[in-house]
């Protein structure tokens, strides 16, 4: 995918506020790219552009696939709020995705069920969502948008609300699972640790309005191992990179 | 259950009491005010009469009840899904509720006879709004954000209606439905008062008519019994049809 020239404002009142500008982005297939900010920064923004929800004031969006056709419903999205709905179990929400595809309702809470091992929520398939601890439930939210079988996911700060300890360990188990699948991700966090641990490619974007400042290939090895890498030097010689750039914004 | 059910029934019983207690010492006549002793003995021994009158009302409630929710759900859905029908339609609606319904009942008999239908059709006209209403800002309260995801996934108008709007909206529709079932309890005996020849409104009319004034308090009694029972059954079905509510710590 490739993201070239892209703005928006939105009107607040009277006044139009530049939310992101100028923004180019290429996210190579097969990649783990992460874009980190401060919060307000245009994060969620740019995703909602990207999955087509939105329409840029300027510029272009390209996905190999479809050029620069309409985005809607061909990219996966994993929004900031998980969104579960209440009145569905476990397994039913995991189907939503698949059932707004047109797969039909058995069919897609069965193709659900396949994957709960997986993600770590066999056992809970006929629990309601209020019943789920915060981790549970993220887990749930990341099935519904995988199980979609789209090559680009865009995660949208999916462990911010989560205390450190999941965090690390949801951390772990997404690395996995994209090692094992393979497809394109795009996530969204203000947390640089994170955003290095898990990324090919890290974005860094600046206060409003949004634009990319820094760009870092991050070539730790992989597979990673958590303890290992945010102790290492290489990782703190980006880190200290990222938090430079960002000191030096006004 | 305990504490639900043993306070109401105390203070009925306490209120009876003093309602039996007051009519006893003050000596009031009968005709003005009946102590509950005899309505429940009038009630008793004219079973046949409640039971066949009540069960007219019940059937003109029902039938009036299902058709006004039918239309008030159909016209909530219709009025979020177009936004201009609702923009034209809803001063027009809100106009259908100043109306006096006893204006209108005699009409009614006048096209209809002395038929089930134009009691149904009272009925119908007061329960549709409340459900029309309730399931239009039930629809239109769903979590905007839960409409983007479905959105991104690819989602129809309809399967965003049918998937999220429509089972978010479940509570506050069975808000309006219980208002609608509060209702046409008086629909019904509104529409039986213009022209009829049995159910508890005809015969609240009959007991007036001959001053047997222990028979129109135990229709009132019937009725009010039916009428809550009926409120509480909705209360029930929405125990049933919502059982995730329990669940939901927070609404979507
Ligand atoms: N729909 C909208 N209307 C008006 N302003 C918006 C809208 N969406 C976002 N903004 C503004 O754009 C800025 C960027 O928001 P957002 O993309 O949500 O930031 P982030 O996700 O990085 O925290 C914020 O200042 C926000 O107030
Ligand atoms: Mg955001």
């Amino acid at each position: 995918m490739s993201v070239r020239g892209v703005s928006r404002s939105y009107r607040d009142g009277s006044r139009s506020v530049l939310a992101v500008e100028g923004t180019h982005l290429d996210i190579p297939e097969g990649k783990f790219v992460t874009i980190v900010g401060p919060s307000a920064c245009g994060k969620s923004t740019l995703l909602n552009l990207f999955c087509g929800l939105d329409q840029p004031d300027s510029g272009s969006i390209e996905t190999p696939s479809q050029g620069t056709g309409a985005l809607l419903g061909r990219i996966g999205y994993m929004p900031q709020q998980d969104l579960l709905m209440p009145w569905r179990d476990v397994a039913g929400n995991a189907a939503v995705g698949l059932e707004c595809l047109g797969v039909g309702r058995q069919e897609a809470r069965s193709r659900a069920l396949g994957h709960m091992r997986r993600f770590g929520l066999e056992g809970f398939e006929g629990s309601f969502p209020g019943q789920l601890s915060g981790g549970m439930r993220q887990r749930v939210a990341m099935l519904r948008t995988f199980l979609c079988g789209r090559r680009i996911n865009m995660l949208d700060e999916p462990f911010g609300k989560l205390d450190a300890l999941t965090r690390a360990s949801m951390q772990a188990w997404l690395l996995d699972y994209w090692q094992e699948y393979r497809c394109t991700i795009l996530f969204v966090t203000h947390d640089i640790d994170e955003a290095l641990f898990l990324s090919d490619v890290v974005h860094l974007m600046s206060p409003r309005p949004g634009r990319i400042v820094l760009s870092l290939e991050v070539d730790l090895p992989r597979p990673r191992k958590y303890s290992e890498v945010v102790t290492s030097a290489p990782f703190n010689a980006l880190k200290a990179r990222l938090l430079e750039q960002l000191g030096r914004q006004p | 259950m305990r504490s639900r059910v043993l306070p109401p029934l105390l203070l009925g019983a306490g209120m009876i009491g003093a309602w039996e207690a007051y009519v006893r010492i003050a000596r009031i006549d009968i005709l003005l005010l009946p102590p509950p002793s005899a309505v429940a003995l009038y009630l008793i021994g004219n079973v046949g009469i409640f039971v066949r009158n009540g069960l007219a009302t019940l059937s003109e409630l029902l039938v009036g009840f299902a058709c006004g929710v039918l239309i008030g759900l159909a016209l909530g859905v219709l009025m979020q899904l177009v936004r201009g029908f609702r923009d034209a339609a809803y001063p027009w609606l809100v106009a259908t509720q100043m109306v006096p319904i006893p204006a209108v009942a005699p009409i009614l008999v006048l096209w209809f006879g002395f038929t089930l239908v134009p009691k149904a059709v009272t009925v119908a006209l007061m329960c549709f709004f409340p459900v029309a209403v309730s399931t239009v800002d039930g629809l239109g309260a769903v979590n905007p954000e839960l409409i983007r995801l479905m959105r991104s996934f690819g989602a129809s108008p309809w399967a965003i209606m049918r998937m999220a709007s429509f089972p978010s909206a479940m509570p506050r529709i069975f808000s309006g439905l219980r208002v609608a079932m509060a209702l046409s309890v008086v629909g019904a005996v509104v529409g039986e008062w213009v022209g009829s020849t049995r159910g508890l409104g005809y015969l609240m009319l009959q007991f007036e008519n001959r001053g047997e004034t222990a028979g129109l308090f135990a229709t009132v009694t019937v009725l009010t019994a039916m009428g809550i029972v009926l409120f509480f059954l909705v209360g029930w079905v929405e125990g049933a049809v919502i059982p995730w509510r329990r669940y939901a710590k927070e609404t979507l």
